[in-house]
């Protein structure tokens, strides 16, 4: 075939240029490190890397919000332990307050400490957080959550601050003061024991419980009821509306349990016939009332007696009811700092394959970018080799 | 002798011409369009002299250049196509290194949602607050910055639309003028000059890389083009200039029309004309529109979930983002003074699509832009509008019959995406209202509340909601209602939602939620809108939006980068066996050039030995 001269140098140079394009697109890739540098390069990789790009900082942003979430669950840690550490010095106080060695003064010395404590206690109650939030406030961290001053009313709301820490799930990272210090049961959780003012005897009522929540012929109702010493060894437990429900036998040597219901009562000393416990169901105090009432018990004038032993028994009831929230409060916050670091390694894990994922779509392959890049440099080199041994070879040369 | 003469003269005479015409060669070897000339010789008829026929030399017979009008015809249609895959190569490559470059829509929407996260953690915090905003900024400006540039390159494509219609006209113009000029050579000297031929040829070629034409040969040796369906641009020596016209619903936008003023736009393929119109139909407004889409589903999603929330003020989140409706152009040829307002209804079966409203007289018929019907229902009041394709349009005035309305669903959205909220205090982290179980509840039922309406005025008051049956409800004490388990309970603008069964006896109580600087459950909502599904019936949230506009702007990337190759090739062989025929190679003249030297030498010989012969003739008389 016949060639035209211009035609075949046209060709050749474009040859050339077309090696140049390819030796440009190549250097590009491998500078950058990128095989797609712009999405007609791979259409459907440009969008699969914006994806896991966006993946990446979605997960990114979950390993944000649990390093909030743990600094957050750490104040609370930190804070409930000294929450417990007042509350233990609060119990051996307590314990040392019913001793019976014990004298007015000595019990108004102990008082007075249980005053510092109780400001100390709610001083915790009132933490906040590095950015002035009161962490036990609910949603309403704008505002101390109790009153240092008076009565010791929960100012705050139900609300828990949640965190999103995964792709649907959420932890959250505080709790309610009501939760932590003012919703606790009074008693043993179930009832109350109460010793009637009039109590001339010197029965005290210790440890109780609902032993037999199915106990027959009829269980614990959660009413409200009075036991009533009919003699210094008997006893009529009267419902309500004041109809005997059940009678028994006490011995006031040796103490002894009354069991109705269900429930059980330890009893000590020696009642006087007309002599009355109260027993009713349990409700909400919080633990600063608790307190309060320790220390209104122990400033009570000419002490000692079965009657300051009946209030301090129950306070100390509703002081162990404070410190079991606390501490499951504290079980919680250590459950969701669990479960934040469980899910922090997952999303590391996840991170980790996104970015390999993203590195497989869009990451230049070296060894194969360079090859190329050679075989497209001999290609040059030979496209102009070729033009420059073209240029010599004509007729025209020789005709002279 | 004296046959010998000019037998020999006849010879120099065939020689001269034949390296005139190799000079002629040599000397536009690098000249465009240029065809080879060939001399052809014939010889002369012999005499008839002593019983012999006796030659008589040599004569040129013609001076043709070297064609073939099947190959000039692949040409012109390879350069058509080149024409077309070049500009729109070059035009994709240069959307595509706008969607690469730092203009990154998911990095925006990802550092935005990010912020919103971190206010989540620190709602209250006036810094984490304020970040929100200015992301939500930065944000707005990617949307505008990201459309601008898909205009600017609406403005380019604009201009070079009017640059190369005049270049057309141009041309056609001149290859007009040489039509009458072979045609009043070719009459008189019975040959068409060859070098006028190229000349017209590679006019024609250079205007079939502008547009797709068809070429028509004449019997005078002009030729007809075509362009379009049938729409002349050359006939005779008379050329028919194409034009540019504001499109009917757009004045800002150019449609090309021929000369008798009708718009053919739709009708021209290849070339660079017809790649401008192919680009800018099939990837610049999709894109641009795709973008939109993304917009009013980003505004119209974080706004709604904004107005589910209160802000540290405690009153309902407002909106924080404005974004443009549909964009309604009447015809410009409307006779009536019909109106048409349309707004979007449901972006879940919103399209990429723009459509036209025409009235007939009796009714109104919607089409999209490719002429497919589209079905609609309601009757255009304001109370029962046509619905179709998300859109809601109600129409207005008195319309003519054949008036019509062109309505865009997304077009201007991304370049109106603005952020209306300055106040970082008015982002809505909180709920606005709160709902208590009451604690002696027995039943299951969870509640869960939502905002129908945060503008209603009793909005904020106390409620209660006491079941006296599980099926059977009042609300503060009210008449008793029916409870249907999974429908909401509406009342004051709020809605409350249980998740089980409730009891009878059961309450909850709704209150406003004061002094909640803590809370952060609509914040946590916020959040989770990046990865909410709106558009296309919820499968489609924002960022996925964006990276399909990003896929297709690539696809149209690959197939023009691929299609500028394929007609590359096709054009390089085109031309290859086009130039085999009329290229010039200059051994070849060389090798011409020494023979018709050497005939002539040879000629010259032929004269010099007729004078000899003369000479001794002389001689031989003298000496008598």
């Amino acid at each position: 075939m016949r060639v035209s001269t211009v035609w075949m140098q046209q060709q050749s140079l474009n040859t050339m240029l077309d090696r140049q394009s390819n030796i440009a697109t190549l250097n590009q890739q491998l500078s950058t490190g990128k095989r797609i540098t712009q999405p007609s390069d791979d259409p459907v990789g440009a969008a699969r890397a914006l994806d896991l790009g966006h993946q990446i900082a979605d997960t990114a942003q979950y390993q944000r919000n649990i390093t909030a979430a743990n600094a957050r669950l750490s104040l609370e840690d930190q804070s409930l332990g000294n929450v417990t550490n007042v509350l233990q010095r609060v119990r051996t106080l307590v314990l040392q307050a019913v001793n019976g060695s014990q004298s007015d003064a000595t019990r108004g010395d102990i008082a007075a400490e249980l005053v510092q404590l109780r400001q100390q206690l709610l001083g915790q109650a009132n933490s906040q957080d590095s950015q002035g939030e009161y962490i036990y406030a609910g949603n309403r961290t704008g505002s101390a959550p109790f009153a240092t001053q008076g009565a010791t009313t929960y100012m705050g709301d139900e609300g828990q601050r949640m965190v999103a820490a995964g792709a649907g799930l959420q932890v959250a990272t505080g709790d309610p003061g009501s939760a932590v210090f003012a919703n606790i049961p009074t008693g043993n959780g179930t009832f109350t024991v109460s010793a009637g003012a009039t109590n001339a005897g010197s029965v005290v009522a210790g440890a109780t419980s609902v032993s037999d929540p199915s106990a027959s012929p009829s269980a614990w109702d959660g009413g409200g009821y009075s036991i009533v010493f009919t003699a210094a060894d008997a006893y009529e437990v009267r419902d309500a509306g004041n109809v005997v429900v059940d009678t028994g036998s006490y011995d006031p040597a040796h103490g002894g349990t009354i069991t109705f219901r269900g429930a059980q009562l330890a009893l000590t000393g020696t009642p006087v016939a007309g002599d009355s416990l109260a027993i009713a169901p349990s409700t909400n105090q919080d633990v600063f009332s608790t307190l309060q009432n320790l220390v209104t018990t122990l400033q009570m004038p000419n002490g000692g007696g079965a009657d300051m032993q009946n209030a301090m028994n129950a306070q100390l009831m509703n002081l162990d009811q404070a410190m079991g929230n606390v501490t499951r409060t504290r079980g919680l916050v250590g459950a969701r700092m669990n479960t934040l670091d469980q899910q922090q390694g997952l999303n590391n894990d996840l991170t980790l394959q996104y970015k390999s994922s993203l590195s497989d779509v869009q990451d230049v392959n070296y060894y194969d970018a360079v090859s190329q890049l050679n075989a497209q440099t001999t290609a040059l080199q030979a496209a102009q080799l070729t033009f420059s041994k073209m240029q010599t070879s004509k007729l025209f040369d020789y005709l002279r | 002798m004296a046959d010998m003469l000019s037998t020999g003269v006849s010879g120099l005479l065939a020689a001269q011409v034949g390296m005139g015409t190799v000079s002629h060669n040599v000397a536009n070897v690098n000249t465009a369009g240029y065809s080879r000339q060939l001399v052809s010789f014939g010889a002369r008829a012999p005499e008839w002299q002593g019983g012999f026929y006796i030659g008589t030399g040599v004569d040129t017979m013609a001076v043709q250049r070297a064609y073939s009008q099947f190959l000039n015809n692949s040409l012109w249609s390879a350069a058509a196509g080149q024409g077309r895959a070049d500009t729109m190569a070059s035009l994709t490559t240069q959307i595509n290194s706008q969607v690469s470059g730092s203009t990154n829509l998911q990095t925006a929407l990802d550092s935005f949602y990010g912020a919103v996260q971190d206010m989540a953690n620190a709602p209250a915090d006036a810094a984490s607050r304020q970040a929100v905003l200015a992301r939500a900024g930065a944000l707005a400006s990617t949307f505008t910055s990201l459309s601008g540039q898909f205009s600017q390159l609406a403005g380019q494509v604009k201009q070079q639309l009017g640059e190369t219609v005049d270049s057309i006209n141009s041309d056609s113009a001149a290859i007009a003028k040489l039509n009458g000029l072979i045609r009043t050579a070719a009459g008189n000297n019975g040959m068409p000059p060859a070098d006028l031929l190229d000349q017209r040829d590679a006019l024609v070629k250079k205007l079939a890389g502008e547009v797709g034409i068809s070429v028509v040969p004449q019997t005078d040796n002009t030729l007809n083009i075509y362009v379009g369906n049938g729409q002349a641009l050359v006939t005779n020596a008379e050329a028919h200039a194409l034009g540019t016209a504001p499109n009917q619903y757009d004045a800002t936008r150019v449609d090309i029309v021929g000369s008798g003023g009708s718009v053919i736009s739709g009708r021209i393929g290849g070339g660079t004309l017809g790649a401008l119109l192919d680009f800018r139909g099939n990837v610049l407004d999709p894109a641009q529109t795709q973008l939109g889409r993304a917009a009013q589903a980003m505004a119209a999603t974080f706004n709604a979930q904004q107005a589910q929330g209160a802000d540290l003020q405690g009153a309902i989140g407002g909106p924080m983002f404005s974004v443009a409706g549909p964009v309604v152009q009447a015809a410009s040829g409307n006779g009536g003074s019909g109106t048409l307002d349309a707004t979007i209804t449901d972006l879940g079966t919103l399209t990429g699509k723009d459509y036209v409203l025409r009235y007939d007289g009796s009714a109104w018929a919607l089409q999209d832009t490719s002429g497919a019907s589209v079905a609609m229902t309601g009757t255009g009041t304001a109370g029962d509008p046509f619905r179709a394709a998300g859109l809601s349009l109600v129409v207005g005035g008195a319309a003519a019959p054949g008036d019509s309305f062109r309505v865009q669903p997304s077009r201007n959205a991304a370049s109106s995406f603005a952020v209306v909220m300055s106040d970082p205090n008015k982002v809505a982290a909180a709920a606005p209202l709160t709902v208590s179980p009451a604690s002696t509840n027995s039943g299951a039922a969870i509640p869960g509340f939502g905002v129908a309406d945060g503008s209603n005025p009793a909005f904020f008051s106390p409620s209660s909601v006491v079941f006296s049956s599980p099926t059977s409800y009042s609300i503060d004490g009210g008449p008793a209602q029916v409870y249907t388990p999974g429908t909401p309970i509406t009342h004051n603008g709020w809605s409350l939602k249980l998740d089980g069964a409730p009891a009878a006896g059961d309450a909850f109580s709704i209150a406003a939620n004061t002094n909640a600087r803590g809370d952060n459950s609509n914040a946590l909502a916020l959040g989770k809108v990046a990865n909410q599904g709106v558009l296309d019936g919820g499968a489609t949230n924002v960022g996925r939006a964006y990276s399909q506009m990003v896929t297709q702007i690539g696809s149209a990337g690959a197939v023009a980068s691929a299609d500028q190759t394929t007609q590359q090739a096709v054009f390089n062989q085109a031309m290859t066996a086009q130039q085999s025929v009329s290229g010039v190679n200059l051994d070849e003249e060389a090798a011409n050039l020494v023979r018709y030297q050497q005939a002539y030498q040879a000629s010259a010989q032929v004269i010099s030995t007729a004078s000899t012969l003369f000479q001794s003739l002389l001689t031989a008389v003298q000496s008598v």
